[in-house]
Protein backbone atom coordinates (compact mmCIF):
# COMPACT_ATOMS: atom_id res chain seq x y z
CA UNK A 1 0.00 0.00 0.00
CA UNK A 2 1.43 3.34 -0.90
CA UNK A 3 1.91 6.01 1.63
CA UNK A 4 -0.58 8.03 3.39
CA UNK A 5 1.21 10.96 5.24
CA UNK A 6 -0.63 11.26 8.76
CA UNK A 7 0.09 14.12 11.14
CA UNK A 8 -1.40 11.99 14.07
CA UNK A 9 -0.32 8.42 15.42
CA UNK A 10 -2.17 5.52 14.61
CA UNK A 11 -4.49 4.22 17.49
CA UNK A 12 -1.55 1.74 19.15
CA UNK A 13 -1.51 -0.27 22.61
CA UNK A 14 1.60 1.54 24.66
CA UNK A 15 4.09 -0.06 26.55
CA UNK A 16 6.82 1.13 28.79
CA UNK A 17 8.27 -1.04 31.20
CA UNK A 18 10.83 0.13 33.94
CA UNK A 19 12.83 -2.85 33.51
CA UNK A 20 14.35 -5.47 31.40
CA UNK A 21 12.66 -8.70 32.58
CA UNK A 22 9.26 -6.76 31.85
CA UNK A 23 10.31 -5.35 28.39
CA UNK A 24 12.01 -9.07 27.24
CA UNK A 25 8.91 -10.34 28.77
CA UNK A 26 6.76 -8.56 26.63
CA UNK A 27 8.93 -9.03 23.29
CA UNK A 28 8.65 -12.44 23.53
CA UNK A 29 4.71 -11.95 24.37
CA UNK A 30 3.78 -9.60 21.56
CA UNK A 31 6.19 -11.09 19.27
CA UNK A 32 5.94 -9.49 15.51
CA UNK A 33 2.82 -7.25 16.84
CA UNK A 34 5.19 -5.40 19.40
CA UNK A 35 7.00 -2.61 17.82
CA UNK A 36 11.11 -1.83 19.64
CA UNK A 37 10.42 1.77 20.39
CA UNK A 38 13.62 3.51 21.70
CA UNK A 39 14.07 7.37 20.05
CA UNK A 40 11.54 7.18 18.07
CA UNK A 41 13.13 8.98 14.89
CA UNK A 42 12.79 5.31 12.63
CA UNK A 43 9.52 4.59 14.21
CA UNK A 44 7.24 7.40 13.65
CA UNK A 45 7.38 7.54 10.55
CA UNK A 46 6.66 4.32 9.31
CA UNK A 47 4.02 4.36 11.84
CA UNK A 48 2.35 7.86 10.89
CA UNK A 49 2.64 6.85 7.11
CA UNK A 50 0.55 3.97 8.01
CA UNK A 51 3.26 1.83 6.10
CA UNK A 52 3.91 -0.66 9.41
CA UNK A 53 0.97 -1.46 11.23
CA UNK A 54 2.18 -3.25 14.41
CA UNK A 55 -0.75 -3.45 17.18
CA UNK A 56 1.76 -2.70 19.99
CA UNK A 57 4.87 -0.71 20.71
CA UNK A 58 7.09 -1.39 23.29
CA UNK A 59 9.25 2.02 24.88
CA UNK A 60 12.51 1.29 26.27
CA UNK A 61 13.50 4.70 26.98
CA UNK A 62 12.35 4.39 30.93
CA UNK A 63 14.72 0.95 31.22
CA UNK A 64 17.85 2.53 32.66
CA UNK A 65 19.52 -0.17 32.70
CA UNK A 66 20.17 -0.26 28.80
CA UNK A 67 21.25 3.12 29.53
CA UNK A 68 25.06 4.50 29.66
CA UNK A 69 28.32 4.51 29.38
CA UNK A 70 30.09 2.14 31.93
CA UNK A 71 33.56 0.70 32.14
CA UNK A 72 33.86 -3.04 32.01
CA UNK A 73 35.95 -5.55 32.42
CA UNK A 74 38.29 -5.28 28.91
CA UNK A 75 36.88 -2.01 28.06
CA UNK A 76 33.76 -0.19 28.03
CA UNK A 77 29.78 -0.70 27.54
CA UNK A 78 27.40 1.45 26.66
CA UNK A 79 23.55 1.17 26.78
CA UNK A 80 21.62 0.20 23.91
CA UNK A 81 19.13 3.47 24.61
CA UNK A 82 21.73 5.72 25.49
CA UNK A 83 21.36 8.81 23.36
CA UNK A 84 23.52 9.65 20.66
CA UNK A 85 24.53 13.40 21.89
CA UNK A 86 25.13 11.65 25.14
CA UNK A 87 27.92 8.94 23.66
CA UNK A 88 29.51 11.96 21.56
CA UNK A 89 30.08 13.83 24.43
CA UNK A 90 30.78 11.81 26.70
CA UNK A 91 34.45 12.19 28.14
CA UNK A 92 35.17 8.09 28.54
CA UNK A 93 34.05 7.25 25.07
CA UNK A 94 35.74 10.88 23.65
CA UNK A 95 39.19 10.25 25.45
CA UNK A 96 39.29 6.49 23.85
CA UNK A 97 36.91 5.68 21.15
CA UNK A 98 37.09 8.80 19.54
CA UNK A 99 35.80 7.24 16.83
CA UNK A 100 32.40 6.62 17.79
CA UNK A 101 32.13 9.95 19.65
CA UNK A 102 32.69 11.43 16.11
CA UNK A 103 30.25 8.95 13.63
CA UNK A 104 27.55 10.09 16.71
CA UNK A 105 28.09 13.54 16.61
CA UNK A 106 27.79 13.32 12.36
CA UNK A 107 24.29 11.39 12.51
CA UNK A 108 21.51 13.61 11.54
CA UNK A 109 21.15 16.77 13.67
CA UNK A 110 21.10 17.82 17.07
CA UNK A 111 17.34 17.56 17.66
CA UNK A 112 17.63 13.57 16.78
CA UNK A 113 20.83 12.93 18.47
CA UNK A 114 19.60 14.56 21.64
CA UNK A 115 16.49 11.69 21.12
CA UNK A 116 17.86 9.26 19.10
CA UNK A 117 19.43 6.56 20.86
CA UNK A 118 22.82 3.83 19.41
CA UNK A 119 20.19 1.07 18.93
CA UNK A 120 18.04 2.91 17.23
CA UNK A 121 20.74 4.03 14.77
CA UNK A 122 22.04 0.52 14.40
CA UNK A 123 18.77 -1.01 13.54
CA UNK A 124 16.97 1.44 11.79
CA UNK A 125 15.12 0.43 8.39
CA UNK A 126 16.57 0.82 4.92
CA UNK A 127 16.10 4.10 4.11
CA UNK A 128 15.71 3.58 0.07
CA UNK A 129 12.54 5.61 -0.72
CA UNK A 130 10.71 3.52 -2.85
CA UNK A 131 10.92 1.41 0.34
CA UNK A 132 9.88 4.04 2.62
CA UNK A 133 7.17 5.20 0.34
CA UNK A 134 5.33 1.40 0.82
CA UNK A 135 5.72 0.20 -2.29
CA UNK A 136 5.60 -3.68 -2.02
CA UNK A 137 9.36 -4.02 -2.73
CA UNK A 138 10.92 -7.50 -2.53
CA UNK A 139 12.37 -5.80 1.03
CA UNK A 140 8.54 -5.07 1.36
CA UNK A 141 7.20 -8.64 0.71
CA UNK A 142 7.15 -8.29 -3.45
CA UNK A 143 8.83 -9.65 -5.89
CA UNK A 144 10.40 -6.47 -7.75
CA UNK A 145 12.97 -4.10 -6.96
CA UNK A 146 11.76 -0.14 -7.87
CA UNK A 147 15.44 1.28 -7.04
CA UNK A 148 17.20 -1.01 -9.47
CA UNK A 149 14.57 -0.57 -12.54
CA UNK A 150 15.64 0.88 -15.70
CA UNK A 151 13.77 4.29 -14.45
CA UNK A 152 14.66 3.69 -10.96
CA UNK A 153 16.40 6.61 -8.85
CA UNK A 154 19.19 4.83 -7.14
CA UNK A 155 21.59 7.78 -5.90
CA UNK A 156 21.83 6.88 -2.59
CA UNK A 157 21.97 2.83 -3.32
CA UNK A 158 24.49 -0.09 -2.98
CA UNK A 159 27.59 -0.27 -5.13
CA UNK A 160 28.63 -3.95 -3.38
CA UNK A 161 26.41 -7.02 -2.03
CA UNK A 162 23.23 -6.19 -3.87
CA UNK A 163 20.93 -9.38 -3.85
CA UNK A 164 17.56 -8.65 -5.67
CA UNK A 165 17.22 -5.42 -2.99
CA UNK A 166 20.12 -2.25 -3.55
CA UNK A 167 19.17 -0.35 -0.02
CA UNK A 168 22.35 0.55 1.73
CA UNK A 169 23.03 0.19 5.14
CA UNK A 170 21.85 3.85 6.58
CA UNK A 171 23.71 3.95 10.27
CA UNK A 172 26.61 6.28 10.83
CA UNK A 173 27.55 4.72 14.00
CA UNK A 174 27.91 1.22 12.49
CA UNK A 175 30.96 1.24 10.48
CA UNK A 176 32.73 2.94 13.37
CA UNK A 177 31.66 -0.17 15.39
CA UNK A 178 32.57 -2.69 13.32
CA UNK A 179 36.32 -0.64 13.01
CA UNK A 180 36.38 -0.85 16.63
CA UNK A 181 35.84 -4.29 16.40
CA UNK A 182 32.60 -4.16 19.09
CA UNK A 183 29.98 -6.70 20.13
CA UNK A 184 26.81 -6.28 20.19
CA UNK A 185 24.69 -7.67 23.21
CA UNK A 186 21.44 -9.42 22.13
CA UNK A 187 18.93 -10.15 25.01
CA UNK A 188 15.72 -11.97 25.12
CA UNK A 189 13.43 -13.71 27.59
CA UNK A 190 15.64 -16.96 26.66
CA UNK A 191 18.90 -15.35 27.75
CA UNK A 192 21.91 -13.54 26.30
CA UNK A 193 23.82 -13.97 23.56
CA UNK A 194 26.77 -11.73 21.99
CA UNK A 195 27.60 -11.08 17.99
CA UNK A 196 30.33 -9.31 16.70
CA UNK A 197 29.32 -6.12 15.29
CA UNK A 198 30.52 -7.02 11.64
CA UNK A 199 28.10 -10.45 11.82
CA UNK A 200 25.22 -8.21 13.16
CA UNK A 201 23.96 -6.94 9.93
CA UNK A 202 22.34 -9.06 7.50
CA UNK A 203 22.43 -8.62 3.66
CA UNK A 204 19.80 -9.28 0.92
CA UNK A 205 21.02 -12.70 0.05
CA UNK A 206 20.57 -14.17 3.58
CA UNK A 207 17.82 -12.24 4.25
CA UNK A 208 15.76 -9.57 2.50
CA UNK A 209 13.26 -8.19 4.79
CA UNK A 210 15.04 -7.58 7.79
CA UNK A 211 18.41 -5.78 8.36
CA UNK A 212 20.25 -7.63 11.72
CA UNK A 213 20.43 -10.97 12.93
CA UNK A 214 17.95 -9.78 15.46
CA UNK A 215 14.87 -12.61 15.43
CA UNK A 216 11.40 -11.97 17.08
CA UNK A 217 11.29 -11.28 21.05
CA UNK A 218 15.19 -10.22 21.19
CA UNK A 219 16.70 -6.66 22.04
CA UNK A 220 19.95 -5.19 21.29
CA UNK A 221 20.98 -4.00 25.22
CA UNK A 222 24.30 -2.96 24.63
CA UNK A 223 27.32 -2.52 22.87
CA UNK A 224 30.45 -3.76 24.09
CA UNK A 225 33.77 -1.76 23.38
CA UNK A 226 37.07 -4.00 23.26
CA UNK A 227 39.81 -2.26 24.87
CA UNK A 228 42.01 -3.51 22.49
CA UNK A 229 41.42 -0.61 20.06
CA UNK A 230 41.02 1.98 22.46
CA UNK A 231 43.23 4.94 21.91
CA UNK A 232 44.24 4.25 18.53
CA UNK A 233 44.55 6.01 15.71
CA UNK A 234 40.85 7.08 14.22
CA UNK A 235 39.84 8.51 11.05
CA UNK A 236 35.76 8.96 10.00
CA UNK A 237 34.36 11.50 7.16
CA UNK A 238 31.28 10.98 6.58
CA UNK A 239 30.14 12.92 3.32
CA UNK A 240 26.61 13.56 2.51
CA UNK A 241 24.56 16.09 0.20
CA UNK A 242 24.03 18.58 3.07
CA UNK A 243 26.02 18.52 6.49
CA UNK A 244 22.89 18.45 9.16
CA UNK A 245 20.21 15.69 8.74
CA UNK A 246 20.99 14.05 6.07
CA UNK A 247 21.77 10.02 5.63
CA UNK A 248 25.48 9.28 4.16
CA UNK A 249 26.23 9.12 0.58
CA UNK A 250 29.72 7.07 1.90
CA UNK A 251 31.13 7.14 5.57
CA UNK A 252 34.19 5.62 6.18
CA UNK A 253 35.58 4.42 9.43
CA UNK A 254 38.72 2.91 10.45
CA UNK A 255 40.85 2.10 13.41
CA UNK A 256 44.82 2.08 13.18
CA UNK A 257 47.76 1.19 15.65
CA UNK A 258 50.56 3.16 13.93
CA UNK A 259 54.27 3.39 15.16
CA UNK A 260 56.33 6.31 13.54
CA UNK A 261 55.31 5.90 10.36
CA UNK A 262 54.36 1.92 9.96
CA UNK A 263 50.48 1.17 10.31
CA UNK A 264 50.86 -1.85 12.48
CA UNK A 265 47.37 -2.60 12.48
CA UNK A 266 43.84 -1.21 11.28
CA UNK A 267 39.99 -1.63 10.74
CA UNK A 268 38.16 -0.36 8.10
CA UNK A 269 34.52 -0.37 7.31
CA UNK A 270 32.72 2.12 4.87
CA UNK A 271 29.29 2.67 5.30
CA UNK A 272 26.26 3.33 2.84
CA UNK A 273 27.67 1.12 0.22
CA UNK A 274 25.99 -1.96 0.63
CA UNK A 275 23.55 -3.26 2.93
CA UNK A 276 25.58 -3.68 5.52
CA UNK A 277 28.74 -1.53 7.20
CA UNK A 278 31.34 -2.78 4.33
CA UNK A 279 34.60 -4.11 6.12
CA UNK A 280 37.26 -3.22 4.17
CA UNK A 281 39.33 -6.80 4.49
CA UNK A 282 41.62 -6.36 1.57
CA UNK A 283 42.53 -3.12 2.60
CA UNK A 284 43.20 -4.31 5.83
CA UNK A 285 45.94 -6.68 5.00
CA UNK A 286 47.28 -4.25 1.72
CA UNK A 287 47.98 -1.60 4.27
CA UNK A 288 48.68 -3.60 7.42
CA UNK A 289 53.10 -3.92 8.50
CA UNK A 290 53.16 -0.84 5.55
CA UNK A 291 54.91 2.66 6.04
CA UNK A 292 52.02 5.36 5.27
CA UNK A 293 52.75 7.34 2.06
CA UNK A 294 50.53 8.78 -1.08
CA UNK A 295 51.21 5.78 -2.91
CA UNK A 296 50.00 3.50 0.29
CA UNK A 297 46.56 5.04 0.29
CA UNK A 298 46.20 5.70 -3.43
CA UNK A 299 46.35 1.73 -4.09
CA UNK A 300 44.26 1.47 -0.56
CA UNK A 301 41.12 3.58 -2.29
CA UNK A 302 41.66 1.47 -5.68
CA UNK A 303 41.55 -1.75 -3.59
CA UNK A 304 38.34 -0.70 -1.51
CA UNK A 305 36.53 -0.08 -5.17
CA UNK A 306 37.57 -3.32 -6.48
CA UNK A 307 34.23 -5.59 -7.26
CA UNK A 308 31.68 -2.62 -7.07
CA UNK A 309 28.96 -2.33 -9.50
CA UNK A 310 26.99 0.61 -9.15
CA UNK A 311 23.63 1.38 -10.63
CA UNK A 312 22.11 3.98 -13.19
CA UNK A 313 23.06 6.89 -11.26
CA UNK A 314 25.56 6.19 -8.39
CA UNK A 315 28.72 5.82 -10.05
CA UNK A 316 29.89 9.02 -8.59
CA UNK A 317 29.95 6.63 -5.01
CA UNK A 318 33.02 4.97 -6.53
CA UNK A 319 35.55 7.83 -6.98
CA UNK A 320 34.04 9.13 -3.47
CA UNK A 321 34.25 5.69 -1.57
CA UNK A 322 37.88 5.39 -3.01
CA UNK A 323 39.08 8.97 -2.27
CA UNK A 324 37.78 8.82 1.79
CA UNK A 325 39.71 5.11 1.87
CA UNK A 326 42.49 7.29 0.68
CA UNK A 327 41.95 9.66 2.76
CA UNK A 328 41.55 7.25 5.97
CA UNK A 329 44.52 5.72 5.25
CA UNK A 330 46.60 9.20 4.92
CA UNK A 331 45.65 11.10 7.56
CA UNK B 1 -3.32 -7.66 -0.16
CA UNK B 2 -6.44 -10.71 -0.25
CA UNK B 3 -5.03 -13.96 0.64
CA UNK B 4 -6.75 -17.17 -1.21
CA UNK B 5 -4.80 -19.26 -3.78
CA UNK B 6 -3.49 -15.57 -5.16
CA UNK B 7 -1.53 -13.13 -3.25
CA UNK B 8 -2.31 -9.77 -4.97
CA UNK B 9 -0.73 -6.14 -4.62
CA UNK B 10 -0.75 -2.37 -5.97
CA UNK B 11 1.91 -1.88 -8.59
CA UNK B 12 3.76 1.58 -9.29
CA UNK B 13 0.83 2.85 -10.51
CA UNK B 14 -1.51 1.95 -8.10
CA UNK B 15 -3.51 -0.62 -10.49
CA UNK B 16 -3.64 -4.28 -8.38
CA UNK B 17 -1.89 -6.97 -10.17
CA UNK B 18 -1.13 -10.43 -9.13
CA UNK B 19 1.73 -10.53 -6.19
CA UNK B 20 2.05 -14.39 -6.32
CA UNK B 21 1.19 -17.75 -4.55
CA UNK B 22 -0.13 -17.36 -0.97
CA UNK B 23 2.33 -19.48 0.47
CA UNK B 24 -0.23 -20.41 3.04
CA UNK B 25 -0.37 -23.00 0.88
CA UNK B 26 2.85 -24.66 1.26
CA UNK B 27 1.38 -25.57 4.98
CA UNK B 28 -1.80 -27.08 3.70
CA UNK B 29 0.13 -29.10 1.16
CA UNK B 30 2.38 -30.48 3.59
CA UNK B 31 -0.67 -31.41 6.23
CA UNK B 32 -2.90 -33.12 3.44
CA UNK B 33 0.11 -34.99 1.87
CA UNK B 34 1.14 -36.00 5.33
CA UNK B 35 -2.30 -36.89 6.42
CA UNK B 36 -3.20 -38.61 3.07
CA UNK B 37 0.56 -40.97 3.49
CA UNK B 38 -0.56 -41.76 6.69
CA UNK B 39 -3.33 -42.73 5.66
CA UNK B 40 -1.96 -45.34 3.18
CA UNK B 41 0.57 -46.39 5.22
CA UNK B 42 -2.40 -47.55 7.67
CA UNK B 43 -4.26 -49.48 5.13
CA UNK B 44 -1.16 -50.92 3.43
CA UNK B 45 -0.31 -52.02 6.71
CA UNK B 46 -3.79 -53.87 7.61
CA UNK B 47 -3.67 -55.75 4.15
CA UNK B 48 -0.13 -56.44 4.51
CA UNK B 49 -0.92 -59.04 7.04
CA UNK B 50 -3.15 -61.06 4.18
CA UNK B 51 -0.71 -60.44 2.00
CA UNK B 52 3.28 -61.33 3.06
CA UNK B 53 4.65 -63.25 -0.38
CA UNK B 54 7.48 -60.77 -1.90
CA UNK B 55 9.37 -62.02 -5.01
CA UNK B 56 12.53 -63.08 -4.05
CA UNK B 57 15.42 -60.57 -5.01
CA UNK B 58 17.83 -63.90 -5.18
CA UNK B 59 18.75 -65.91 -8.68
CA UNK B 60 19.20 -64.35 -12.41
CA UNK B 61 19.27 -60.53 -12.81
CA UNK B 62 17.61 -58.12 -15.16
CA UNK B 63 18.37 -54.30 -16.25
CA UNK B 64 16.47 -51.99 -15.06
CA UNK B 65 18.21 -48.98 -15.83
CA UNK B 66 21.29 -48.25 -17.39
CA UNK B 67 23.86 -46.41 -15.71
CA UNK B 68 23.47 -43.03 -17.05
CA UNK B 69 19.87 -43.28 -16.48
CA UNK B 70 20.42 -43.95 -12.77
CA UNK B 71 22.40 -40.94 -12.43
CA UNK B 72 19.89 -38.57 -14.29
CA UNK B 73 17.36 -39.72 -12.05
CA UNK B 74 19.49 -39.39 -8.94
CA UNK B 75 21.09 -35.95 -10.35
CA UNK B 76 17.31 -34.27 -11.02
CA UNK B 77 16.13 -35.62 -7.82
CA UNK B 78 19.07 -33.97 -5.66
CA UNK B 79 18.71 -30.84 -7.51
CA UNK B 80 14.72 -30.63 -7.32
CA UNK B 81 15.24 -31.30 -3.36
CA UNK B 82 17.70 -28.65 -3.48
CA UNK B 83 15.53 -26.25 -5.03
CA UNK B 84 12.37 -27.39 -2.70
CA UNK B 85 14.78 -26.73 0.33
CA UNK B 86 16.19 -23.30 -0.57
CA UNK B 87 13.11 -22.46 -2.69
CA UNK B 88 11.01 -22.93 0.65
CA UNK B 89 13.35 -21.94 3.43
CA UNK B 90 12.97 -18.07 3.51
CA UNK B 91 9.29 -18.97 3.17
CA UNK B 92 9.32 -20.79 6.49
CA UNK B 93 11.55 -18.38 8.41
CA UNK B 94 15.15 -19.74 7.30
CA UNK B 95 17.68 -16.83 7.10
CA UNK B 96 19.92 -18.38 4.71
CA UNK B 97 21.89 -17.55 1.51
CA UNK B 98 19.27 -19.41 -0.68
CA UNK B 99 19.21 -17.77 -3.94
CA UNK B 100 22.49 -18.46 -5.83
CA UNK B 101 22.69 -21.99 -4.50
CA UNK B 102 18.36 -21.98 -5.97
CA UNK B 103 19.56 -20.95 -9.28
CA UNK B 104 22.51 -22.69 -9.81
CA UNK B 105 20.82 -25.78 -8.67
CA UNK B 106 17.86 -25.00 -11.32
CA UNK B 107 20.03 -24.53 -14.25
CA UNK B 108 21.70 -27.96 -13.29
CA UNK B 109 17.89 -28.97 -13.35
CA UNK B 110 17.28 -27.79 -16.75
CA UNK B 111 20.08 -28.83 -18.37
CA UNK B 112 19.48 -32.24 -17.24
CA UNK B 113 15.47 -32.03 -18.22
CA UNK B 114 17.14 -31.38 -21.37
CA UNK B 115 19.03 -33.93 -21.28
CA UNK B 116 16.69 -36.51 -20.40
CA UNK B 117 14.14 -35.42 -23.09
CA UNK B 118 16.89 -35.97 -25.93
CA UNK B 119 18.12 -39.31 -24.46
CA UNK B 120 14.29 -40.32 -23.89
CA UNK B 121 13.13 -39.58 -27.67
CA UNK B 122 16.50 -41.03 -29.30
CA UNK B 123 17.82 -43.64 -27.44
CA UNK B 124 15.40 -45.28 -24.92
CA UNK B 125 11.91 -47.24 -25.51
CA UNK B 126 9.58 -44.08 -25.23
CA UNK B 127 6.80 -45.82 -25.87
CA UNK B 128 7.15 -47.71 -22.67
CA UNK B 129 6.20 -44.39 -20.66
CA UNK B 130 3.44 -43.48 -22.99
CA UNK B 131 -0.16 -43.67 -21.12
CA UNK B 132 -2.50 -45.70 -23.04
CA UNK B 133 -6.24 -45.68 -22.70
CA UNK B 134 -6.25 -49.34 -22.12
CA UNK B 135 -3.32 -48.93 -18.88
CA UNK B 136 -6.59 -47.03 -17.27
CA UNK B 137 -7.83 -50.72 -16.38
CA UNK B 138 -4.44 -51.82 -15.28
CA UNK B 139 -5.06 -50.82 -11.59
CA UNK B 140 -8.08 -52.49 -11.65
CA UNK B 141 -7.62 -55.48 -13.05
CA UNK B 142 -4.86 -58.03 -11.08
CA UNK B 143 -4.42 -60.42 -14.31
CA UNK B 144 -3.07 -57.01 -16.22
CA UNK B 145 0.74 -57.05 -15.69
CA UNK B 146 2.05 -53.89 -17.14
CA UNK B 147 5.47 -53.58 -19.61
CA UNK B 148 8.43 -51.71 -17.95
CA UNK B 149 6.18 -49.27 -16.18
CA UNK B 150 3.24 -49.97 -14.75
CA UNK B 151 0.25 -47.45 -14.50
CA UNK B 152 1.07 -45.34 -11.29
CA UNK B 153 4.39 -44.80 -12.01
CA UNK B 154 3.51 -43.72 -15.56
CA UNK B 155 0.99 -41.16 -13.94
CA UNK B 156 4.33 -40.07 -11.77
CA UNK B 157 6.28 -39.43 -14.24
CA UNK B 158 4.00 -37.37 -16.51
CA UNK B 159 2.96 -35.50 -13.49
CA UNK B 160 6.35 -34.82 -12.59
CA UNK B 161 6.80 -33.79 -16.15
CA UNK B 162 4.53 -31.23 -16.69
CA UNK B 163 5.36 -29.59 -13.12
CA UNK B 164 9.06 -29.87 -13.61
CA UNK B 165 8.28 -28.34 -16.98
CA UNK B 166 6.37 -25.71 -15.24
CA UNK B 167 9.23 -24.99 -12.94
CA UNK B 168 11.82 -24.70 -15.63
CA UNK B 169 10.12 -22.18 -17.69
CA UNK B 170 8.83 -20.01 -15.40
CA UNK B 171 12.39 -20.44 -13.11
CA UNK B 172 14.27 -19.46 -16.13
CA UNK B 173 12.53 -16.26 -16.80
CA UNK B 174 12.82 -15.49 -12.81
CA UNK B 175 16.69 -15.97 -13.26
CA UNK B 176 16.16 -13.32 -15.90
CA UNK B 177 15.34 -10.77 -13.62
CA UNK B 178 18.13 -11.45 -10.99
CA UNK B 179 21.77 -10.36 -11.55
CA UNK B 180 24.30 -13.81 -12.35
CA UNK B 181 27.69 -14.30 -13.85
CA UNK B 182 26.07 -14.18 -16.94
CA UNK B 183 23.86 -10.96 -17.47
CA UNK B 184 23.25 -7.95 -15.28
CA UNK B 185 18.80 -7.92 -14.83
CA UNK B 186 17.16 -5.78 -16.67
CA UNK B 187 14.38 -5.79 -13.96
CA UNK B 188 12.08 -4.90 -16.71
CA UNK B 189 9.23 -7.19 -16.99
CA UNK B 190 6.22 -5.28 -16.43
CA UNK B 191 5.02 -5.87 -12.65
CA UNK B 192 1.78 -8.08 -14.05
CA UNK B 193 3.60 -10.48 -16.20
CA UNK B 194 6.25 -10.68 -13.18
CA UNK B 195 3.42 -11.60 -10.65
CA UNK B 196 1.71 -14.59 -13.23
CA UNK B 197 5.17 -16.00 -13.26
CA UNK B 198 5.84 -15.66 -9.62
CA UNK B 199 2.28 -17.47 -9.24
CA UNK B 200 2.48 -20.19 -11.79
CA UNK B 201 6.27 -20.83 -10.31
CA UNK B 202 4.54 -21.04 -6.76
CA UNK B 203 1.63 -22.89 -7.50
CA UNK B 204 4.27 -25.55 -9.57
CA UNK B 205 6.79 -25.15 -6.81
CA UNK B 206 3.43 -26.60 -4.10
CA UNK B 207 2.46 -29.38 -6.80
CA UNK B 208 6.09 -30.40 -6.70
CA UNK B 209 6.17 -30.57 -2.75
CA UNK B 210 3.30 -32.55 -2.96
CA UNK B 211 4.83 -35.00 -6.15
CA UNK B 212 8.18 -35.66 -4.34
CA UNK B 213 6.54 -36.31 -1.02
CA UNK B 214 4.76 -38.86 -2.72
CA UNK B 215 7.34 -40.25 -5.04
CA UNK B 216 10.03 -40.31 -1.76
CA UNK B 217 7.10 -42.32 0.19
CA UNK B 218 6.59 -45.06 -2.21
CA UNK B 219 10.32 -45.34 -2.93
CA UNK B 220 10.58 -46.28 0.58
CA UNK B 221 7.20 -48.77 0.68
CA UNK B 222 8.27 -52.14 2.11
CA UNK B 223 6.54 -53.53 -1.47
CA UNK B 224 7.97 -51.06 -3.83
CA UNK B 225 12.05 -50.68 -2.48
CA UNK B 226 13.29 -53.02 -4.78
CA UNK B 227 12.59 -50.57 -7.43
CA UNK B 228 14.37 -48.56 -5.65
CA UNK B 229 17.05 -50.71 -5.26
CA UNK B 230 17.40 -50.95 -8.91
CA UNK B 231 17.76 -46.81 -9.33
CA UNK B 232 20.66 -47.61 -7.22
CA UNK B 233 21.74 -50.35 -8.66
CA UNK B 234 20.25 -51.13 -11.84
CA UNK B 235 19.20 -54.73 -11.59
CA UNK B 236 15.78 -56.77 -10.74
CA UNK B 237 15.66 -60.46 -10.07
CA UNK B 238 13.88 -62.23 -12.58
CA UNK B 239 11.31 -63.54 -9.59
CA UNK B 240 10.06 -59.61 -9.02
CA UNK B 241 10.19 -59.28 -12.81
CA UNK B 242 7.81 -62.28 -13.41
CA UNK B 243 5.51 -61.02 -9.94
CA UNK B 244 5.20 -57.60 -11.24
CA UNK B 245 5.98 -57.10 -14.99
CA UNK B 246 4.57 -59.00 -18.21
CA UNK B 247 7.55 -60.28 -19.98
CA UNK B 248 5.60 -60.42 -23.14
CA UNK B 249 5.48 -56.17 -22.82
CA UNK B 250 8.99 -55.91 -21.54
CA UNK B 251 11.72 -58.03 -22.03
CA UNK B 252 14.68 -57.02 -20.67
CA UNK B 253 18.27 -57.67 -20.74
CA UNK B 254 20.31 -59.80 -18.23
CA UNK B 255 22.60 -58.31 -16.11
CA UNK B 256 25.98 -58.88 -15.82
Amino acid sequence: MVATSHDVMPDIELYQPTDEANALDLANTLGSDGWILAGGQDTFGWLKDRNKNPSAMIELTQIDAWKGVREVDGGVEIGAVTTLTEIAEHPLIQSQYGLLATAASKVASPQIRNVGTLGGNLNQDARCWYYRRGLDCYRAGGNICYADSPEGLNREHALFGASRCVAVSPSDTAPALVALDATMVISSSAGQREVAAEDYFVGPARDIVNMTVLNEGEILTAVRLPSEWANAEFYFEKVADRNVWDFALVNIAAAMKVSGDTIEDVRLACGAVECVPRRLQSVEDAVRGQQRSEQLASRAGELATEGARPLNYNHFKVPLMANLVKRAVRA
Amino acid sequence: MGEGIVRYKRDVWGEEVILGVSWDLLWVIAVAIFLLLVAHAFVMAVMAKKNLDRPSKDGRRIVRHESIDRWFHWLMAASILVLIFTGTAPIIGMRIAWLDIHWISGLILTFLVIAHIIRASFWQDFKSMLLMPKDFSEPFDSSKKPGKYYFEQKGMHWAVTVVVLAVVITGVLMFMQIDTPFWDRTNSMPESQLGLVFLLHGLSTLALVALASTHIYFALRPEKIFYTRAMVSGWMSEDELAANHDPAKWAPKEAD
